[in-house]
Parts: structure tokens; C-alpha cells; sequence
């Protein structure tokens, strides 16, 4: 692997320079009813390969709704509909008919906000994607969970348990664990909703510092209230207000010198 | 003091309103668990009570001898079946063999029936005129007959006469017969050649097997003239021990009824009390003797039972024309050794058997439990054995289960995890609808459509022989509407597990590149599975107290499952511990073994239901702490 550019193991994956765009979202609405009203309003970024972004804004501003579209979980709503615009990653309109959202999600991963392993062995929570996807080879399998449990450092701390439920790990250590099922199936990008929130803050200083560390070989869009995260975490921030993008650039800029009057109000803490 | 914070209103007995409306609910809920209280007490009293007396009745049915002629009647009775075996393997080989034979001579036959019934005034004129030697007259009346004769072949009926068709496609035999009915003289009463000639093809053909037939039908003479005079004579002993077991009592009742009699009344009553004698044992040592002495008899009989048994069943043709002859002749031949081992362990049993050896407690319970026959209103002996109905249900169980569990899984995973909003609205109901039918609906049903179809159906080519239904009322038919009676209920509650199963698991599973169907497959089903289970136990519950449906389609024919039969067995009627139940108790006399029976039988329904309600209570409140 090269450090300058990010080469992901799936095989139909193009390598994209650090800092290219990996996610352009060109002019983006969509709508949970289907058209009546807008959820997302005329949205426009790209997303950079190898960095992580931080989208940041008020609850309900759409943060996670914008998330979501990008793997395509709100297919899940019935009503859910994309009104303008379009989403490519990888180059690839990820909206197109003969685009798979099954597929999609191979190379997109997700966490959720609250951790949510499966009622399975630790070991079976983080070999599932593998598994789905056909693969049963014990070796292939041994050596992905093992290497997942590596990067998202929980190893040391399970790996003479891992076929015990996961039910029985602490909170961050079951988020670790959904970070580690999530890398295993080799996503070129993770998306991460809120991923700290039901986490108490040594846990969430430890995911703070895996998502760092992820970010040598993964692209990273974290969804994110606590600004301090931000922060400490991304390299670019997105702030949201009402389904619309009132200002993306480089986090230093956006928490020390923003342009926009209402993302300094934002940031400054007096409203949201 | 002012009066504040005093409670408000009147108090009735003593108890304020607040008071009232809680003991209203209370005493509601007190009911229900009293009531099942009752219940069970009523009748676990009532069931344990079988025992003493079923034991006793065992005692007596020893004592008597009713125990040995019983081994000696099974015996009979499976040497009977080889008998019947036999005739009807003989009369499907002569059908084959000599449809036209036997035409010939049935018809002929029956055409000197006809001769005979309507000619009977002129053959007796013909007789008298040969007997007086008138040769005008025998002219006369010869010619008459002749008349009658030739009328009578013109009009009678072939199909009258040949009922069977024998005859069919043999149209010049038909004929010839016409004609030698034409020239029959009543007085000579001479058989045409070619009939003669017919019957005694048949003779000769069916000489072996005829005389197999007749070798193994006197085989059991013996046995069985045995079977008849022991049977008289045990019946009637146990009928004299149960007499003098009432004696005391009756004689007790009269006397206190003379008490309050006057004059002649008393009189007469007191002196049938007298006649009344109470023996203190009855002498079943000094009546059984004649059993004792047979014994031997009864040896000998098996041991020429078993000699002249082989011998025949060895005469029998190897060569058979008949397909169902051959299968029959197999059938006999295949079970004859299992018959005669049989016959030795019965017989070992039967020399055994001693009038006075105790029938152990623990015996007689067990009797019950892994009896396999239910035999009430004999006139010989009843039995109670539970194990013909336990199976039943069993098997109508296990039909209904395999059928209602997947699709009742099927179901509540479409509809909870794949349908669409429209679809849920649709399926749900419509499944929970089904609940409504009125089970004596479905039994009707069953009946009157789905066995008619069933049966049908059953008959296509591409069924296996062993499917075939022979009875249109059968566990498979009553099976089929428990299962669906079952599906409402599995349905539900397996809906509920699925529901149960947090949304957050769908989401990672699909996150991380999982298809719907590998979602449901891998995480939804094992993480809802204990609530499944719990739902295929309580539609298991649902399915074996279900009665009315059961008593009306299952055929109610009380046998062990013919295990030879394999998957055929669901093919069979059978009967249930629900609709045992049902059938008899309305015509019990209270207090009487049979009634015990069959209130233990209900104790083991509820037994078997109540466990099955624990597990599956047991397994959702796991469910709680996945
Ligand atoms: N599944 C859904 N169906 C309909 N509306 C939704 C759904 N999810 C979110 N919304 C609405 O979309 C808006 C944006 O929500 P969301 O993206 O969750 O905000 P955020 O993550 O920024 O707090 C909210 O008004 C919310 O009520
Ligand atoms: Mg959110």
C-alpha cells in the first residue's frame, strides 16, 4: 500500500489519490414522502479520499439522513425518494437502475449510533459480512477477524474470548466491535453516525483514537454533535441547518474563522 | 380540631367504597384459581380412583381364568386370520382361473332354478304321465314342457342369470346353455355334457389348492372347539365372583329395607335376604379346575394346530394366476413364523398362569399406561390401555405441526419483515380470521369436501401405493384442518417474536452488504428463535386438546398405528384421547371403571398440555434476557 493514495483491496476498486474526491454529491434533495416536502435541500460536496469529514448541525437538520443516502439505507423507507441531484462515489452514480444497493454496501460501511452487535459470538459478529458474502474458509476467516480485531483494537482484549456472545462486552467495546465488523468485509469508506453518543467519554476518547488511526486506510464521514469531536477527530467539516449545507471547508477554518454568520453562531455555541 | 383529610361517603358492613371495588376484582380473580383448583381436585380424585379397581379387575380377570382362555382366544384368533387368509386367496385364484367355468356352471345353475321355480306343475303332470305309461299322455305333456321350455329361454334375463358376467364375450357358450336348458328333462334331471364337463375342469384344477385349503381350515378345530367351551365357562365364573362380590351388599340393603316394611311386604323381602348366600372367599381354586385339567388339551390342540398349519400352508400353488391370490399366499407365508413364535410365547404365558398369583399393583398401572387396546362394552373383558389413543394424538399432532410450523413461520416472516404496508393489512387479518371458523365447521368440512378430495386425489398415479387413502375419515385428514386451526396461533405469536427482534439488527445485517432473505435467514430467525419455539409448543397445545374436529374426521377407529405401513399409518382412521373422551363419557354410569378410565385419560391430556404451557412460558420469559 502507498501512502499517498488510497488503494483498497476490492478488486473493482479504482485507487484515488489522498485528498481526490471519493463521494461528490452534485445538487442533492430528497425527501421522505416522496416529493411532498424536502428533507435535504440542494446539497452539494465532495468528500475527500483518506481524510475524515465531520458533518455537524442542529438536531434535525438532516445529518444523518444525508449519511444514509450515501450507502443507501433509506431504501428501507418505503417513501423515501432522491428528488434532485446525484451522488457518485468512486465515480459511480450510486442512484442508477443497475447500481445494487447490496453491492454498494460492500464497499461503504456503517456505524450506528447505538452499538448494535448481533446476539452471536464475537467472533461470528465480526465474520458475518465475510460470511454473506459466501466466504467459509475458516483460514480466510481467522485471519480477517483477527486483523479487524487488530485495527480496531480490541484484540488484546477478546481474543481469548471469542466465541463468547458479544452481548457480554462493555458498551465501547461492542462499538469497537461493530467498527471491527465493519472494516472486515474491506469497505473503501465508513460511515459513522454519531458513533460516541451512548458512549461514556474514556470510551469515547478510545474511539476517537481508533478513528485516527482508521484513517490511514479507510475514507471517514462521521456524523457528529459534540463540537470538540469534530474538532479533534476530522480534517474537514460540513455544517448543516434546516436540509441545507450552509458551509463545508477545512475544520480549523470552520471552528476558527467560519464565513458564514450562522455557522459561527453555531459553533460558538449560542444556538442548536 | 377542624375535621380535615376525613374520609368521605358511607361505609357499608363496615367497608368503604374503595374497599368494595377491591374486593369486587379480587374476589374475580379468586374465583378463576378456585375454580381450577376444583378442577384439578375433582379430577385427579376421580382418576386416581381407577387404579384400585382397575387392579382388582385385573385380579378377578386372573382368578377366573379369563386370563389363560385369553391367551388361548389370541392364539385362535390369529390362527382365524390365516383361515380367511386363505379363502379369499382361494376364491380370487378360481375366479382367475375359471371365469367361464365358473360361468357355466352358476348359470347353468341358475337356470335350473328358474326351470324348476316355473315349471314345477307340468314336470309333476310329465311324472305322472310316465309313471301310468300313457303314451298319448306322455306326448302330450312332453310337448307341453317343451312349449314352457322354449318360452322361457326366450324371455329370461342373461343378465339374471349370469349375474357375475362370467360369461361375457362368450356368446356361443351362453347359446349352448339356452339350448340345453330347451331339451332338459325334469324328470331325468340329466347335467348337459358340457357343464358337467366345466364343473369338473374346476374340480381337478383346483384340486391342491383345495386341498391345502381344506388342511389348514381344519387345523384349528380343536383350538377353537376349546376357545368355545372354555369361554363359557370363565364367563360365567367371573360373572358368579362379581355376584357374590355384591351379595354382602345387596343382602345388607334388603334387610334394612325389611326394617321398614310391614306384613307380607317384610316378609317376602326378609326371606330373599335370606336366599341371599354370602360366601366369604369365593372358591375360584375349586371352579378353575376344569382349566387346570385343559390344559393339556389345550397343548395338544396347539401342537396339531401347528403341524396341519405348516403342512397346508406348504400345499398351497406356488404357480397362482391371480395377482391378489399371490400377494395373499405371500402374506400367509411371510407370516406364518412370527405367528407361530407368537403362538409359543402365548401358550408359555397361558401354561403359566396360575389362578392364584397377585396381579402386582404396579402391573395393573402399567397396564394402563403401555396398554395397547381400548376395549369397552366387551362381553368378554374390558380394557383400558392408553397407548392406542396416546398415539393417535400423537400422530394427528406431528401431521398438523409438520404442516401448520412452516408455513405459520413462512408466514409471519413475509408479512413482518418483507410485505408491504398493503400486504400486512391484508395477510394479518385474513390469518387471524381463521381463528373464527367454528371448529365443528371445520370438522364439517372435513368431512364432507377435504375427505371426498383427499381421497380422490389419492388415487392419482403419482401417488405411492402406500399413500392411497382407503378411508375417507383419517389422521391425515384431521391432521390437515388442525394444522390449520394451529396456523393462528403459531402465526401470532412467531409475529411477535419477529417483532421482538430490534430493528438496529436489520439495519447492521443490510449495512454491512447482507440481502433481505440473508437478514432474515442468519440474524432474524436465530435471534427469535426460542419465541418460535415457544409458539410451535403452545400450537402444539392448541392442536392435541382440540376435540370436535378430531371426533368428526379422524374415523375414531381405536388400533395401534400400523407401524409396517411406514408414512401409510397417516392414512389410517384412528382416535384421540380428546375424542375418547367426547364419545364415551356421555354414556358411562357414573363411579364405574369405564368412567375412571376415562377421567385418567383426560388426566393425562391435562398433564401433557400443562407441561407443554410451562416449557413454552419458561422459554419466552428467557427470551427477556437474550
Ligand atoms: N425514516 C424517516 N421517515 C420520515 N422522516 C424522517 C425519517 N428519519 C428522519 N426523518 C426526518 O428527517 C429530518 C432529519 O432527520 P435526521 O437526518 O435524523 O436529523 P439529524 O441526524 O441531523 O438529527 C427530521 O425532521 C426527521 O424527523
Ligand atoms: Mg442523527
Amino acid at each position: 500500500m502507498n501512502d499517498s493514495s488510497v488503494t483498497l483491496d476490492s478488486a473493482d476498486a479504482p485507487a484515488i489519490a489522498v485528498n481526490e474526491p471519493i463521494i461528490s454529491i452534485d445538487d442533492l434533495s430528497f425527501s421522505y414522502d416522496l416529493g411532498k416536502t424536502n428533507t435535504l435541500r440542494n446539497i452539494s460536496l465532495e468528500i475527500p479520499a483518506g481524510k475524515v469529514t465531520a458533518f455537524i448541525g442542529p438536531s434535525g437538520c438532516g445529518k444523518s439522513t444525508l449519511l444514509r443516502c450515501l450507502n443507501r439505507m433509506n431504501d428501507l423507507v418505503d417513501t423515501a425518494k432522491v428528488t434532485t441531484g446525484k451522488i457518485s462515489i468512486l465515480g459511480q452514480d450510486i442512484n442508477a437502475p443497475d447500481v445494487e444497493a447490496i453491492e454498494l454496501r460492500k464497499h461503504i460501511g456503517m456505524v450506528f449510533q447505538k452499538y448494535n452487535p448481533f446476539p452471536k459470538s464475537i467472533y461470528e459478529n465480526v465474520a458475518y459480512g465475510l460470511r454473506v458474502q459466501g466466504i467459509n474458509s475458516k483460514s480466510v476467516l481467522d485471519q480477517a477477524v483477527e486483523e479487524s480485531l487488530q485495527k480496531s483494537a480490541l484484540w488484546s482484549e477478546v481474543k481469548d474470548r471469542l466465541n463468547t456472545s458479544a452481548l457480554g462486552l462493555s458498551g465501547g467495546q461492542q462499538q469497537r466491535l461493530c467498527i471491527a465488523r465493519t472494516i472486515a468485509v474491506k469497505p473503501q469508506i465508513v460511515l459513522m453516525d454519531e458513533p460516541c453518543s451512548a458512549l461514556d467519554p474514556i470510551a469515547t476518547a478510545r474511539i476517537e483514537e481508533l478513528i485516527a488511526e482508521l484513517q490511514q486506510d479507510f475514507t471517514i464521514v462521521i456524523v457528529t454533535h459534540n463540537m470538540q469531536q469534530a474538532t479533534r477527530v476530522s480534517d474537514r467539516t460540513a455544517f448543516f441547518y434546516l436540509g441545507e449545507l450552509i458551509e463545508y471547508d477545512e475544520t480549523s477554518t470552520i471552528f476558527g474563522n467560519p464565513k458564514v454568520k450562522q455557522t459561527e453562531d453555531y459553533v460558538s455555541g449560542r444556538f442548536g | 380540631m377542624a375535621k380535615h383529610f376525613q374520609r368521605q361517603g358511607r361505609r357499608i358492613l363496615g367497608l368503604d367504597k374503595q374497599s368494595w371495588i377491591k374486593g369486587f376484582f379480587g374476589g374475580n380473580a379468586g374465583i378463576s384459581i378456585v375454580v381450577l383448583f376444583l378442577i384439578c381436585f375433582f379430577l385427579m380424585l376421580e382418576a386416581f380412583r381407577f387404579f384400585p379397581s382397575h387392579h382388582e379387575g385385573l385380579q378377578v380377570y386372573r382368578k377366573s381364568g379369563q386370563e389363560y382362555v385369553g391367551h388361548l382366544m389370541e392364539q385362535a384368533d390369529g390362527y382365524q386370520e390365516f383361515v380367511s387368509f386363505t379363502n379369499q386367496a382361494y376364491f380370487a385364484e378360481y375366479d382367475a382361473r375359471y371365469t367361464k367355468e365358473r360361468g357355466i356352471k352358476d348359470s347353468w345353475d341358475a337356470l335350473l332354478g328358474e326351470i324348476e321355480d316355473e315349471g314345477e306343475d307340468l314336470a309333476e303332470v310329465l311324472e305322472d304321465a310316465r309313471d301310468e305309461e300313457d303314451e298319448a299322455a306322455i306326448a302330450e305333456a312332453e310337448g307341453a314342457y317343451r312349449t314352457f321350455l322354449k318360452d322361457l329361454t326366450a324371455s329370461v334375463s342373461r343378465q339374471s342369470i349370469d349375474s357375475f358376467g362370467r360369461l361375457e364375450g362368450h356368446d356361443d357358450t351362453w347359446e349352448k346353455l339356452l339350448l340345453a336348458a330347451q331339451t332338459y328333462d325334469p324328470v331325468e334331471e340329466e347335467t348337459p355334457d358340457f357343464v358337467a364337463e366345466a364343473i369338473q375342469v374346476q374340480k381337478e384344477g383346483m384340486h391342491s389348492f383345495t386341498e391345502a385349503k381344506g388342511e389348514i381350515a381344519a387345523a384349528g378345530t380343536e383350538l377353537k372347539d376349546l376357545r368355545s367351551k372354555l369361554v363359557a365357562i370363565t364367563a360365567k365364573i367371573a360373572e358368579d365372583a362379581e355376584a357374590g362380590q355384591s351379595a354382602r351388599a345387596r343382602k345388607e340393603a334388603l334387610l334394612a329395607g325389611a326394617t321398614k316394611m310391614e306384613g307380607e311386604d317384610k316378609a317376602a323381602a326378609l326371606e330373599e335376604a335370606e336366599k341371599i348366600v354370602i360366601q366369604d372367599e369365593f372358591p375360584f381354586g375349586e371352579r378353575v379346575q376344569p382349566l387346570e385339567e385343559a390344559k393339556e388339551a389345550h397343548r395338544q390342540a396347539v401342537a396339531k394346530m401347528r403341524t396341519k398349519l405348516a403342512v397346508g400352508i406348504a400345499k398351497l400353488p406356488a404357480q397362482l394366476e391371480s395377482d391378489k391370490a399371490a400377494q395373499l399366499i405371500a402374506q400367509i407365508k411371510n407370516g406364518q413364523e412370527r405367528f407361530l413364535d407368537n403362538v409359543d410365547r402365548s401358550l408359555e404365558k397361558a401354561q403359566d398362569w396360575e389362578f392364584d398369583k397377585d396381579v402386582g399393583f404396579f402391573e395393573s398401572v402399567a397396564k394402563f399406561f403401555f396398554g395397547r387396546d381400548w376395549i369397552t362394552n366387551s362381553s368378554w373383558t374390558n380394557v383400558y390401555g392408553l397407548l392406542p389413543l396416546l398415539t393417535g394424538s400423537v400422530v394427528i399432532s406431528c401431521i398438523a405441526l409438520f404442516f401448520a410450523v412452516p408455513l405459520s413461520i413462512g408466514a409471519a416472516i413475509y408479512v413482518n419483515r418483507l410485505a408491504t404496508l398493503r400486504e400486512q393489512n391484508l395477510i394479518k387479518p385474513s390469518i387471524e380470521m381463521i381463528q373464527a371458523i367454528p371448529s365443528i365447521v371445520l370438522g364439517f368440512f372435513g368431512i364432507m369436501v377435504l375427505g371426498q378430495h383427499l381421497q380422490d386425489w389419492s388415487q392419482a398415479a403419482w401417488v405411492p401405493e402406500f399413500l392411497q387413502i382407503k378411508d375417507r375419515l383419517n389422521a391425515f385428514n384431521a391432521g390437515l384442518l388442525l394444522a390449520l386451526m394451529a396456523v393462528p396461533t403459531i402465526f401470532t405469536l412467531c409475529e411477535d417474536a419477529l417483532n421482538n427482534v430490534p430493528r438496529a439488527y436489520t439495519e447492521a445485517s443490510l449495512a454491512l452488504g447482507a440481502s433481505k432473505l440473508q437478514t432474515v435467514t442468519r440474524v432474524i430467525v436465530p435471534t427469535a428463535i426460542s419465541g418460535i419455539l415457544a409458539a410451535v409448543l403452545l400450537g402444539l397445545g392448541r392442536v392435541i386438546g382440540e376435540t370436535m374436529v378430531v371426533l368428526l374426521v379422524a374415523g375414531n377407529r381405536i388400533s395401534m398405528p400400523d407401524w409396517g405401513q411406514g408414512l401409510g399409518l397417516m392414512m389410517q382412521p384412528t382416535h384421540t384421547m380428546t375424542g375418547i373422551i367426547a364419545q364415551e363419557m356421555p354414556e358411562v354410569g357414573e363411579g364405574t371403571l369405564h368412567y375412571r378410565a376415562l377421567f385418567l385419560v383426560g388426566l393425562v391430556l391435562f398433564s401433557i398440555s400443562l407441561s407443554i404451557n410451562i416449557t413454552a412460558q419458561r422459554i419466552i420469559k428467557r427470551l427477556g434476557n437474550v
